[in-house]
């Protein structure tokens, strides 16, 4: 993915920067909200990332003129203001989602990746058959199967594989979940999260020789068929 | 006294004075024209129809008559004033003024004031001496037939010397009744100002104290409920707000101050200690660093969130929630942590009214009741999330376990922050846990409390369990 980065503590640009070109990704960096918006306009990126505090232009203010100029790239707020109405101007700016500084890298790494994999087939067919290896789920009749047999999921264990499996091969953070499958904005300091999982993983993986929902350390989960 | 002058309510008193002067000026003035007018009215009247009579007379029975009927008439002594003067020989045929007044030469046929002398007389008849009276009255020229060269000229008058006394009198009274109406005035307007500007010095006076740091300072309210104990009362809440929040800028200063000094400190010793050290204690240092790291943007965030909620900012917007639902989602995201930490979740739900409220706090702060039971409980077995009508209007939430409890002495205590009971120092947590939910409950107007939970019998009754108690009110119905 190309990626914009318009981040004007230079230090924690090079930071991400960094982090992100490790992952396999070109970087651009632009040290203020005008540069970064001529930077922006000049077009060739995947994913925006923007600080929404920046020099000459905020970042709100930025992406408000690409959208209204027809720039669809999605787009990333970081931000140290994280209350629920801050979140909102963010998203209603034309954000594509929101993250509080301070954030972990793979936090960041997760969202930019999920961003970039929206943007790549914006045009796709709307698919409600999801398959990763042998597992497959139906969002019509809402079944999902594992090699032929058959899964029981409660809703939510429904919804949180649907997730998952959306962005299979993606990293999701344990916040990304309770984001987008339980729309909360809060860390619970205990891991119900991590307890969810392992319940949706003893009904996906434990019958089966090959595990699919995988932990990725410090990080996340990631379901995917690789090894 | 300078201030008294220049106070609004003495302005104001004094334009009001002003005016009712003005008033009284005008009523008098009115009285004065009404009354007196009537009676020139009817004193003309009355001289009009006695020329009449002697015009008749004369007419009838020549001069001869005329003057003995005046003279008749004037041998009382009373308001009547006749002149009876021959003319062109000037003669005074009869009458009771001793020379023809000199306005009445031009005022021929017409009415005319003048000013006349008169015996005083005492009570025996006696004379005293000359008094100046007021008189008014009408001269008009009799004569036999137009072509008769003899003409006699006739006084007719009435002596308003009376009236002349009344009319003085009467516009003295005005005249005091207006000195009294503005000195009376004058006086309220001294004293209403007083007393008003003694209770705006007390604001001020307040206000001044508050200024130099006397934040603790309030308005003192008289209770009558009038408009200065409105504001007084209003300046109150104003003041109680600026203080909470000072005081809780100042706490979260303190606090930053004490928890985040102390790992910072650690983490300078640990990295000092680590440059000397071979590289596995820096491999050792650095996770250490990373996770004191982690734990103080923590602390850092939740200081923050309670800063922001306190100052009502943070709360985002507050709509009508069902707090039952909210529970139900709570629940469910919870029991698979409960269980595996060896407790039974079970959610408990009556209809209950809406409240008004942000999702994502109440959220937030039963997330962190939870937490805190799954933490603290320990050893027992039951946690319990109840939603159900409290007392009138309110909806209670609470959250109940069987564990060790909190001494009552403690209750208060931990809603503070970073209080940690001391049987609480060895588990994770930065102690802002309860004082984020005090201050989510402040900003929804709910109340907080501890009750006891559910006695074990395994304990011997020591151990009463836990109830965290918050009471919403109802949203009203607009």
């Amino acid at each position: 993915m190309r990626i914009l980065l318009i981040e004007d503590d230079a230090e924690a640009a090079a930071f991400a920067a960094k982090g992100l070109r490790e992952a396999g990704h070109v970087v651009d960096h632009a040290l203020d909200g005008e540069s970064g918006h001529n930077m922006a306009a000049a077009g060739g990126y995947d994913a925006y990332v923007v600080d929404r505090m920046l020099p000459k232009m905020d970042g709100l203010a930025l992406l408000s003129r690409r959208r209204d100029e027809g720039d669809q790239t999605p787009a990333l707020f970081l931000s140290a203001l994280g209350e629920v109405d801050d979140r909102v101007s963010g998203l209603q700016a034309g954000g594509d989602d929101y993250l509080v500084k301070p954030y972990a890298f793979q936090e960041l790494l997760a969202r930019v990746e999920a961003l970039g994999r929206r943007s790549a087939a914006p045009a796709a067919p709307v698919t409600t058959r999801y398959k990763v290896g042998d597992l497959e789920l139906d969002l019509l009749t809402r079944t999902v199967r594992r090699a032929a047999t058959k899964i029981d999921l409660q809703p939510r264990e429904f919804r949180l594989l649907e997730y998952l499996i959306r962005h299979a091969g993606q990293v999701v953070t344990r916040t990304m979940l309770l984001e987008n499958v339980w729309e909360y904005h809060f860390d619970p300091q205990t891991n119900v999260i991590d307890v969810h999982i392992s319940r949706l993983r003893s009904k996906i993986d434990k019958d089966f020789d090959k595990p699919l929902l995988k932990t990725v350390r410090g990080a996340g989960y990631t379901l995917s068929d690789s090894d | 006294m300078l201030r008294l002058f220049r106070t609004t309510s003495f302005r104001f008193t004094l334009i009001f004075v002003l005016l009712f002067a003005c008033a009284v000026a005008i009523l008098g003035a009115v009285v004065y024209r009404a009354s007196f007018g009537a009676a020139d009215k009817q004193t003309n009247m009355i001289i009009d129809s006695e020329i009449t009579v002697l015009a008749d007379l004369f007419a009838a029975n020549g001069p001869g008559m005329l003057t003995r009927v005046i003279r008749q008439r004037t041998a009382w002594r009373d308001d009547s004033i006749y002149m009876l003067i021959g003319a062109p020989s000037g003669a005074v045929l009869a009458g009771n003024l001793t020379a023809l007044p000199p306005e009445a030469l031009t005022a021929e046929g017409g009415f005319f004031d003048f000013e006349f002398e008169r015996p005083m007389l005492d009570a025996a008849g006696r004379e005293t001496g000359i008094e100046q009276r007021k008189a008014r009255g009408k001269v008009i020229r009799f004569r036999a037939s137009p072509e008769a060269e003899q003409s006699f000229l006739v006084v007719v008058a009435r002596d308003v010397g009376a009236r002349e006394f009344l009319r003085a009198s009467l516009g003295n009274v005005f005249v005091r009744i207006s000195v009294a109406t503005i000195a009376l005035g004058v006086l309220i307007g001294i004293l209403f100002s007083r007393t008003l500007l003694s209770r705006v010095e007390t604001v001020s006076k307040t206000a001044r104290a508050i200024s130099a740091g006397d934040l603790s300072r309030r308005i003192p309210q008289t209770g009558d409920g009038d408009e200065v104990d409105h504001l007084s009362a209003n300046l109150n809440s104003m003041l109680d707000q600026i203080e909470r929040l000072m005081t809780g800028m100042r706490d979260v200063s303190d606090n930053i101050a004490h928890d985040l000094r102390s790992p910072l400190t650690r983490i300078r010793n640990r990295l000092t200690d680590a440059m000397k050290g071979g590289p596995e204690m820096k491999e050792i240092a650095l996770q250490a660093t990373l996770e004191d790291s982690e734990r103080m943007l923590a602390t850092f965030n939740a200081l923050l969130s309670i800063a922001r909620i306190q100052s009502g900012e943070g709360a985002g917007v507050m709509e009508p929630i069902d707090l039952v639902a909210i529970a139900e989602e709570m629940a469910e995201l919870y029991e698979p942590a409960a269980q595996d930490a060896g407790f039974e979740l079970t959610l408990k739900t009556a209809p209950t009214p809406l409240i008004k409220g942000s999702r994502e706090l109440v959220s937030q702060a039963i997330a962190n009741f939870l937490d805190n039971a799954l933490k603290y409980a320990g050893g027992g077995s039951k946690i319990e999330l109840t939603v159900e009508p409290g007392a009138k209007d309110m909806v209670r939430l609470s959250v109940c376990d069987d564990g060790p409890g909190v001494a009552y002495g403690d209750r208060d205590r931990i809603f503070e922050r970073f209080v940690r009971l001391e049987e609480s120092r060895t588990t994770p947590g930065s102690g802002l846990g309860l004082s984020l939910v005090a201050a989510i409950a402040r900003a929804h107007g709910a109340i907080l409390r501890l009750e006891d939970g559910f006695a074990r019998e395994a304990s011997g009754g020591n151990e009463n369990g836990l109830c965290v108690v918050m009471e919403f009110p109802a949203a009203s119905g607009d």
